[in-house]
């Protein structure tokens, strides 16, 4: 609620997720092949997540685990968490583990935290360390969280080198000490 | 909303960290005499001539571009002083008591007042090697972060700036996944009553 | 146990009575940038500056007209810069706070009775602009029930489209003394215990909300 305008949000939740029909619902179809519009009860599909939440809470799906968080991924990140090419996976890996986590596999939270853990020191380094261009191959694996974090450390150690070169520092602007009436 | 987030507005550049330096007191003797300055945020002065004086760099640096006064070497400045400290820092794991706006002064003396540092390549080339050293300890120690509270002792405003973003963010994630598996995700604990509500109009499901 | 305590306390006595209106008003500027949410308007403190600053203002401009010393009028000038820069960024960066939480801070007395006269003004004209514009735009174009600018539709429970402050940002932060676990909100009382005079400690800003309204933590 607190991110209604927030884009990641809204994108987190756009992420699909395996459902399974708790009930028989009338007047939707999920196969385009069928006539009649209506889904029995024990069916399968794919759904968005914000759709599959709404209907977990009336108790009208249950939520499977979607492929980025299967085994394979679990072993690979065991492996390996800081190669593994979580971006491909699911760009809001960690979000939207988060927001899924309570509703289908607890286990997903454990997850997020040893991976998250491993990856964060390679970002670290490598954030604080090496130039851009070399970094590209290894941006390419973050997901938008590592990202940003990565973003932030560049950004940060960036500005403190330009000004350390010297520059223009903090200066009066002409515009200022004009006097102006206060709005009514 | 939308127009105006601004993730920034909590982040200092590193010329505020500068002027919260510049507020920091240097030893001055000035050449010329002058009246005390009633200042609003403080009173110097009255200076006379090679009697020496406390003010605040950014007066400092005034006078001195002006030509009306030379700048005294911090003593924590002093060949001496840094050498001990750089073999300190490479030492212990811990950091070395400094001014907490050492990056800011020294750079801001390298700059203005060259020909009143003895040595000033010297005492630069120490400095260098200080930050570099310290700035792998401030790598070490986030290596080693958790999502509970960290202290550091004797870390300078610009080292902990330069990292401020990156750790905040970092440690909000840890923050938030350790913790998330104590409690469900806020967000939904408020609409777990499901709604029905019956005049919504009905939609088809369409799957990709 | 007596004489540190005495120690301590001359030490605050110290501070209080060293610490001029323009250090007051550059930790209020520290603390405003770095906290998440919208803190205490400074009204006195604000007031006694801007006197401060008109009558430096005064001065600059009589001793220019005299023809005096000026070495002496730029310095005074300089004072002058820095101090109003101090003010034009703290208030400044309330604004922008205003700006990004605009509906919560109208609708939180909290938060509203933290602002001046004249940023309450902001907030409404603000939110009136904004919100006939969304109306105009949006709003008034979608079906009856999804019309409002806080409630994605009536059915909602709460105020759902307003973003709100988030207090589980780190900060960075010095405590002014030692911090006992009493001086903490108890709910935190697993999480923080005590806290070290001088020591840089980067902390969820929720836990140290307390203190830090009391004043007796700095955030840098």
């Amino acid at each position: 609620m607190a991110n209604y305008y927030d884009i990641d949000s809204i994108l987190v939740e756009e992420e699909f997720v395996p459902v399974v029909f708790q009930k028989a619902i009338n007047g939707v179809k999920i196969d385009e092949s069928t006539e009649k519009g209506y889904v029995e009860q024990g069916s399968k599909t794919q759904l968005p997540f914000w759709l599959a939440h709404e209907l977990h809470m009336r108790q009208a799906v249950s939520i499977g685990v979607p492929a980025c968080f299967n085994q394979k991924t679990r072993l690979e990140i065991q492996a390996d968490a800081a190669c593994v090419d979580l971006r491909s996976r699911c760009p809001y890996f960690y979000e939207f583990g988060c927001k899924l986590a309570p509703l289908c596999d607890k286990s997903i939270g454990l997850l997020l935290a040893y991976a998250f853990r491993i990856r964060y020191k390679e970002v670290l380094h490598k954030a604080h360390t090496t130039a851009f261009a070399a970094a590209s191959r290894f941006l390419m694996l973050l997901t938008k969280e590592e990202t940003y974090m990565y973003e932030a450390a560049q950004s940060s150690m960036a500005a403190f080198k330009k000004w350390r070169m010297g520059g223009p520092r903090l200066q009066r602007a002409s515009i200022l000490g004009r006097k102006r009436k206060p709005a009514e | 909303m939308a127009g105006q987030s601004d993730s920034t507005m909590s982040l200092f550049s590193s010329e505020e960290i500068e002027f919260m330096a510049e507020d920091e007191m240097v030893e001055i003797v000035p050449n010329l005499r002058m009246d005390s300055l009633n200042f609003i945020c403080g009173d110097y002065g009255p200076f006379y001539p090679q009697l020496a004086a406390q003010v605040p760099i950014w007066l400092a640096l005034a006078l001195k571009k002006r030509g009306k006064c030379t700048i005294r070497l911090p003593q924590w400045m002093s060949i001496e002083n840094l050498t001990q400290v750089l073999e300190a820092e490479r030492d212990s794991h811990a950091f070395q008591p400094l001014p907490f706006h050492y990056v800011e002064i020294s750079r801001l003396l390298f700059d203005l007042a060259r020909e009143d540092i003895p040595d000033m390549y010297m005492v630069r080339s120490l400095i260098e090697d200080i930050r570099d050293v310290r700035f792998h300890k401030v790598e070490t120690n986030l290596e080693k972060f958790t999502a509970s509270t960290v202290t550091w002792k004797n870390m300078s405003a610009m080292e902990v700036n330069v990292i401020r973003a990156f750790a905040g963010r970092a440690l909000q994630a840890f923050y938030k996944h350790d913790n998330e598996q104590q409690t469900p995700d806020t967000d939904r604990t408020l609409d777990k009553q499901p709604q029905i509500p019956t005049d919504r109009p009905k939609r088809n499901l369409k799957p990709r | 146990m007596a004489t540190e305590e005495s120690a301590s306390v001359m030490d605050d006595y110290e501070t209080l009575i060293s610490t001029t209106d323009v250090e007051l008003l550059k930790r209020a500027w520290r603390n405003e940038k770095a906290a998440p949410e919208i803190l205490q308007f400074e009204s006195s403190l604000v007031q006694r500056i801007k006197e401060q600053i008109e009558l430096a203002e005064q001065n600059v401009e009589i001793s220019e007209a005299n023809n005096i010393d000026p070495l002496t009028v730029s310095l005074y000038q300089m004072d002058l810069d820095r101090t109003q820069f101090l003010l034009r960024s703290y208030l400044r960066v309330r604004l922008q706070k205003i700006e990004k939480y605009l509906f919560y801070v109208l609708k939180t007395d909290e938060y509203l009775n933290r602002l001046s006269k004249q940023e309450q003004m902001f907030a409404r004209r603000c939110t009136d602009d904004l919100g006939s514009h969304l109306d105009e735009t949006v709003l008034a174009k979608l079906p009856d029930n999804y019309q409002s600018i806080l409630k994605q539709s009536i059915t909602s429970e709460e105020d759902d489209m307003v973003p709100v402050p988030r207090l589980d940002t780190f900060v960075i932060c010095k405590a002014k003394q030692y911090l006992s676990g009493l001086d903490f909100e108890p709910e935190y009382s697993m999480e923080i215990t005590e806290m070290e005079r001088d020591l840089l400690t980067f902390v969820c800003y929720k836990f140290i909300k307390k203190p830090l309204e009391n004043g007796k933590i700095d955030l840098v």
